[in-house]
């Protein structure tokens, strides 16, 4: 994919990167090379749980554990679902926080874009080969099925 | 059915004609909560269109958290533990025969008022997945809470690493949720955990199995309130004692959720008239079974913590009250005691 039309797909509708990736993307278990990712600041954070309003511990059976965590001096907010847990909501949103975060301030400059993309031209490139080895092994066949060259079987010739 | 029924019905006809289920839908809907049927399946269906169904079956016959039940049940037989884990694209696929009469009889069993976690067998616990089975009591989401607090307050005494050799008793251990968290978290501790009901010590056996790390938890069936000496000879003294013991007030069992009171053990929950006999008990035990300036973490009602601390200052006088702590709804949840040296 040429830069240009990345920056075309970049400039209209969601970003790219909330678009095709996973979140998080570089703190998701098995990437290596960690990159500079901002610290959070706690005091900066606004943090939602659906809780209800039931009495709480012991006395309350409820299945909603939905994080929502807001950065006040960027307004970015991130919603997280992704576990049954509350505790492990609240690490993955602060995990995804901070990538949003690195994007949002180093903008083109991002690492974290800059491996996003690599990540797609890698699919794409390996899609290319894919396609052209059935593309191949396609002709190959035709090669056989049209008798042509030494390949053909020319049963019981007298 | 109330009009309030009707005029949820009429509104999801409105929206879905054409459904070939919906005119025998419609006719099923007439029964109660108690003996309610389950929506007809005779055509495909996509999980879009499955968690839509029931969660509306769901709302008709007052289960609580609708769309979260169906959510959670559907995503379950898909393979992924939330609804948002699911890839949007598989959403509008057509469930396959299996999926589809799993999911059916998955929600037919939420619709008796089942806990989404005893329906799907299982739930996370910070970062563990454990299996849940009735009527053993159902990690929520403060105990997490207390994990936390035990980890940092165990790095603060000992640093970093959590030192050397780090040995703590769990006293009713349930599904195995604290012991098995800590044990996830801290590669030389070693726990004995306790439960006066059988079930609970083989459910925290079973998720210790599952979780590889059964080589370092005793598990026992044994009753806080009952005979310590058998305990003490057991369990030689460790370094803390956790806990998140039955702690509701009697009169509190009166009003509590369907859930809870028809698939939860009630003696998970029952601390008695004031909600302390068991945490009492545990207090007791606490100065003979902890080292010198050993500590205690427990999980309490909020009312309990200024009551537990003048019980201690008056009652106890080999163990100091450290320090209340809030849960995430800033109520007053947990206590730190430590025994005196």
């Amino acid at each position: 994919m040429s830069s240009l039309l990345l920056r075309i797909l970049h400039g209209f509708g969601p970003p790219l990167h909330r678009q095709l990736f996973k979140w998080p993307f570089v703190l998701a278990a098995g990437k290596k090379d960690l990159i500079d990712l901002p610290v959070l600041n706690e005091e900066d954070l606004e943090e939602q749980f659906v809780r209800g309003s039931g009495p709480g511990g012991q006395a309350t059976n409820k299945t909603s554990n939905c994080v929502v965590l807001k950065h006040l001096p960027t307004g970015i907010v991130v919603k997280c679902h992704q576990t049954r847990s509350v505790n492990s909501n609240r690490k993955l949103a602060r995990d995804i926080l901070r990538e949003k975060l690195e994007v949002e301030y180093k903008g083109e400059e991002s690492e974290l874009l800059r491996r996003q993309r690599e990540s797609i031209q890698k699919k794409q490139d390996k899609r290319r080969k894919v396609n052209e080895n059935i593309e191949k092994k396609r002709r190959f066949k035709e090669t056989l099925n049209t008798g042509g060259g030494d390949f053909s079987i020319k049963s019981q010739e007298p | 059915m109330t009009s309030k029924n009707m005029w949820f019905l009429g509104r999801f006809m409105h929206r879905h004609r054409g459904v070939s289920q919906l005119s025998s839908f419609f006719s099923s809907t007439s029964c109660a909560a108690e003996g309610a049927v389950a929506p007809p399946v005779d055509s495909s269906v996509t999980a879009e269109q499955a968690v839509r169904l029931w969660a509306q079956h769901f709302t008709l016959h007052g289960i609580s958290e609708p769309l979260l039940s169906s959510q959670y049940i559907i995503a379950h037989v898909l393979g992924h533990k939330t609804f948002d884990g699911v890839d949007r694209r598989q959403l509008k696929d057509p469930l396959t025969d299996t999926q589809r009469v799993s999911v059916w009889k998955l929600c037919t069993k939420r619709l008796t008022s089942m806990p989404v976690q005893y329906v799907i067998e299982e739930w996370d616990f910070r970062d563990l997945t454990l299996k849940m089975k009735p009527p053993v009591f159902i990690p929520r989401p403060e105990t997490e809470e207390l994990v936390g607090l035990v980890l940092e307050n165990l790095r603060l005494i000992r640093g970093e690493s959590y030192g050397t050799d780090l040995r703590c008793l769990e006293l009713g251990c349930g599904s195995g949720a604290i012991s098995l968290s800590l044990l996830h978290n801290i590669p030389q501790l070693r726990v004995f955990a306790l439960d006066q009901s059988q079930a609970a010590v083989c459910l925290t056996m079973e998720n210790a199995n599952r979780l590889g790390l059964q080589d370092r938890l005793e598990v026992q069936q044994l009753d806080v309130m009952g005979d310590s000496d058998a305990l003490l000879s057991k369990c030689g003294p460790v370094h803390f004692l956790v806990s998140n013991p039955p702690y509701l007030l009697t009169q509190e069992m009166q009003s509590l959720q369907t859930e809870i009171v028809r698939f939860e053990d009630h003696a998970a929950l029952d601390g008695g008239l004031d909600g302390l006999s068991v945490i009492r008990s545990i207090l007791v035990l606490a100065s003979k079974l902890l080292i010198e300036s050993g500590r205690v973490y427990l999980e309490v009602a909020q009312c309990h913590p200024p009551v537990i601390r003048q019980m201690i200052e008056e009652t106890m006088p080999g163990l100091l009250y450290l320090e209340t702590r809030c849960d995430l709804t800033n109520r007053p949840r947990f206590c730190i005691i430590q025994r005196r040296a």
